[in-house]
């Protein structure tokens, strides 16, 4: 049993002069950067640009050639590395579940191996499972190649955040997702993280996603920090060429107002399309076959939302009809301005639309996407 | 004392019994792969079939054959035969069959018919498993070639079995020695052979 | 009914000559001992073989002498290794539970090593990340991964036993194989046939078990 808290909250987490070489080359040059208590910071670049090798520094999963990283200004190499990995919740692009394990007894190892309780360990699989949104008498027993690929993900939070973790170190959690579901998983992760409060320093090559949840974003390329700063700092002071280029600032000088919906939409795949008027376990029939984390009902302009495969779940295991678990989707034509079609999907909370062809959904809109465009 | 000319005799009855069943084996396995290539049905069914009298005890097997056909040196020869065949149909069909399919969609997308298919890209790339295989085979007809002195089979057998009956250590000694003698030195020369078949690309 | 010649073909018959050789050659008693043996040298071959798996995994500079020198043994032909225990065990049971194990090691062995050291890197990767021990590692994951291929080992090594104990029939070891010597012996076909297809039938179940065993944990472990 290595038990206890190494920190109960974490007040900076720092890396001075940190260096790691492979043979002759850098994986990281000399990289200084100070993480605050509470952020969620993005390290992007490149695959190959080190920064996966810097969140893994931060576990001591590999260890720095030299050059020290300390948390609270102690530096970490003075805690045992077990130790340190359990305070610190760690979720991945293939997830890493362990296929021999149960959903409860991959997101129960820990505390197992930490001596819980039994009972204290089945409550606690069941409160995580209830806020990552997997209703636990369905997903409990399963095994992890028995869930979709949004399933297995949050599988794998609910097994990060099971220590109650101060620190998480996340490398590219969604990557490995489509772009609907990542959007989705996003925004429910997106609204963990505030409940949470934690520190979070999460990996990502998708410069989307690093504006969307990041509060700093720090840019690596061929293994050294090449700036980091708020979303706006980079975009209105580019540190270089590069920078400029990555965050795509030139894009600010674009006449948004000229922009209309149909400019920015994508083509939408008509598996996600439902009628309005089928059962919700009929729905939950379709969307296990065809492997559907989230799909879109509509049939009139009038009757329409989208609903995501957990809320069918607990429509069908509660008795509710399909209409009770629908949330608003907005919808827009493609002539709509963009400016007002991002207006209505921040008022409406969401960050998916549909986009109506003569009255046929064609296509669909994401915030992010339009988000990007309009700075 | 076991005189040495009577020994060598022995020694080379049992040589004869072995290669003569492991030949045998050869020749029985040819055909029926190569039917099994036409026929995926068939093949299954001797897969199937290899796979549960692999099961079987050889001492089994062995006595099996005197109610079917008698005691003597063909019996044994059919014994043997008949164990030694699962092996090299097994590992001759895995060999075959065990090729990437893309390498075959490929082949077949330049052009090749299906028996040059056979002789240029599976035949190749089964020659370790089905060396492996006679390997295999080849070290149990030895083994089994003890066994078959009990119908009547000659060989190195009949002195071990003799010196069971008497409990004369040295004359089992006399019989065990070759036999394990022969076992190493079959395993030796095939290991050397296999090496030498193995194309360059698949050598460790 | 007895005799050189296959005559007994009616249903009536055949029983009556199943009967006659089952009560005979006391194959009630030949089964027990001979399942006895397999059990004893089956259990003793696991903990030897899972044992050697696991030491070699943790100290692979020995894996190489080790499997060769278990190599060997498995090339010497197992009646040749029953018969040179003689000398050291006399006859019986002891020496052909000995040869059985001897036999059978190496499958299991071989695979709880092949097991140990091939588990994908990412699910290592993953529980040091969770911060699990080297220990805890071997135990929780290296471990329960590598069952389906252990099984496998196990069910080469069930019809290696098979044979062996079998064959301890001719040592006076008692079990099935003394029954089928007995009709050698006597040249009595009914017992051959009846004894040979007894021990193929249990042969074929006992490796089919093991089989199924295999597959459940295959399926188990999403393989």
């Amino acid at each position: 049993m290595i038990s206890g808290k190494l920190f109960e909250r974490i007040e900076s987490l720092r890396l001075e002069n940190v260096t790691k070489k492979y043979g002759e080359n850098f994986a990281v040059r000399n990289l200084n950067l100070e993480i605050k208590g509470g952020e969620l910071l993005i390290l992007i670049g490149k695959s190959g640009s080190g920064k996966t090798t810097v969140l893994r520094m931060m576990n001591r999963l590999i260890e720095p050639d030299s050059g020290s990283i300390s948390i609270n200004g102690i530096d970490i190499r003075k805690f045992d590395p077990i130790r340190l990995r359990r305070n610190t919740g760690y979720v991945i692009q293939n997830i890493g579940l362990l296929p021999h394990l149960r959903v409860s007894g991959n997101i129960g190892l820990i505390p197992k191996l930490e001596g819980w309780k039994e009972e204290k360990i089945q409550e606690r699989i069941q409160d995580l499972l209830n806020f990552v949104s997997l209703p636990p008498q369905v997903f409990t027993d399963r095994y992890p190649h028995e869930l979709s690929g949004g399933q297995q993900q949050r599988v794998g939070l609910a097994r990060a955040m099971v220590m109650s973790p101060p620190l998480f170190l996340m490398d590219e959690p969604f990557g490995a997702l489509d772009s609907l579901l990542r959007a989705q998983l996003q925004d429910e992760f997106y609204r963990i993280k505030k409940e949470l409060g934690r520190t979070i320093v999460f990996v990502t090559h998708d410069i989307n996603e690093a504006f969307r949840l990041g509060d700093r974003i720090a840019i690596i390329d061929n293994s050294e920090l090449v700036q980091v700063g708020t979303p706006q700092e980079l975009i209105f002071s580019p540190s270089s060429n590069l920078v400029a280029e990555i965050v795509d600032s030139k894009r600010k000088y674009r006449h948004i107002d000229a922009l209309k919906v149909k400019d920015l939409a994508q083509p939408l795949d008509k598996r996600y399309i439902l009628d309005s008027g089928l059962s919700a376990a009929s729905v939950l029939d379709h969307m296990s076959a065809e492997g559907l984390e989230i799909a879109l009902v509509f049939d009139s302009p009038e009757n329409s939302g989208r609903v995501g495969l957990t809320d069918v779940m607990k429509a069908v295991s509660s008795g509710k009809s399909l209409d009770e678990a629908l949330k608003p989707l907005p919808l827009f034509s493609p002539e709509t301005p963009l400016l007002e079609a991002l207006l209505r999907l921040k008022t409406g909370g969401g960050s998916i639309g549909l986009v109506l062809e003569n009255d046929k959904p064609g296509g669909i809109l994401f915030s992010d996407r339009i988000l990007q465009n309009l700075v | 004392m076991i005189l040495t000319a009577e020994l060598l005799q022995a020694t080379l009855e049992h040589l004869v019994l072995t290669y003569t069943a492991l030949t045998a084996g050869i020749l029985v396995t040819i055909p029926l792969i190569f039917l099994s290539l036409y026929s995926a049905r068939l093949a299954s069914m001797i897969m199937r079939f290899a796979s549960l009298v692999q099961a079987v005890p050889s001492f089994a097997v062995v006595a099996f054959i005197v109610p079917l056909i008698g005691i003597g040196f063909m019996p044994a020869v059919l014994a043997i035969m008949l164990r030694v065949l699962l092996p090299t149909i097994k590992n001759t069909y895995i060999g075959l069959f065990n090729v990437d399919s893309t390498l075959i969609e490929a082949s077949k997308g330049i052009g090749l018919t299906d028996f040059q298919i056979l002789k240029h890209i599976r035949l190749p790339n089964a020659y370790p498993a089905i060396f492996a295989g006679i390997k295999f085979a080849a070290i149990l007809a030895n083994s089994i070639a003890v066994l078959t002195a009990l119908i009547g089979g000659g060989g190195l057998g009949p002195i071990i079995f003799e010196g069971l009956t008497n409990f004369n250590t040295v004359k089992i000694l006399t019989g065990v020695l070759p036999v394990i003698g022969i076992a190493l030195f079959l395993d030796f020369s095939f290991s050397r052979i296999e090496q030498r078949l193995t194309p360059e690309y698949l050598r460790k | 009914m007895k005799g050189d010649k296959l005559t007994a073909w009616s249903f009536n018959e055949i029983f009556a000559e199943i009967q006659r050789v089952w009560t005979s050659q006391l194959l009630s008693q030949r089964t027990l001992e001979h399942l006895y043996m397999f059990a004893i040298a089956l259990f003793f071959s696991f903990l030897a073989g899972v044992l050697i798996g696991v030491l070699t995994y943790r100290n692979p500079r020995f894996a190489d002498p080790i499997f060769n020198s278990l190599n060997i043994v498995e090339t010497i032909p197992d009646i040749a290794l029953l018969v040179l225990l003689l000398p050291v065990f006399g006859i019986g049971k002891t020496p052909t539970i000995v040869a059985s194990i001897l036999y059978s090691i190496l499958p299991i062995a071989r695979n709880t090593y092949t097991g140990l050291s091939n588990v994908p890197g990412e699910h290592i990767e993953i529980a040091e990340a969770l911060g699990l021990t080297r220990r805890e590692i071997l135990f929780k994951i290296r471990f329960p991964l590598s069952l389906p291929l252990i099984a496998g080992g196990i069910r080469i090594a069930v019809v290696f036993t098979m044979g062996v104990v079998t064959l301890g029939g001719l040592i006076a070891a008692g079990g099935l194989g003394a029954a089928l010597q007995n009709g050698i012996q006597l040249y009595d076909m009914g017992t051959i046939l009846v004894t040979g297809i007894w021990i193929g039938i249990l042969a074929v179940l006992l490796d089919g078990a093991a089989g199924l065993i295999e597959h459940i944990l295959q399926v188990r472990y999403g393989k």
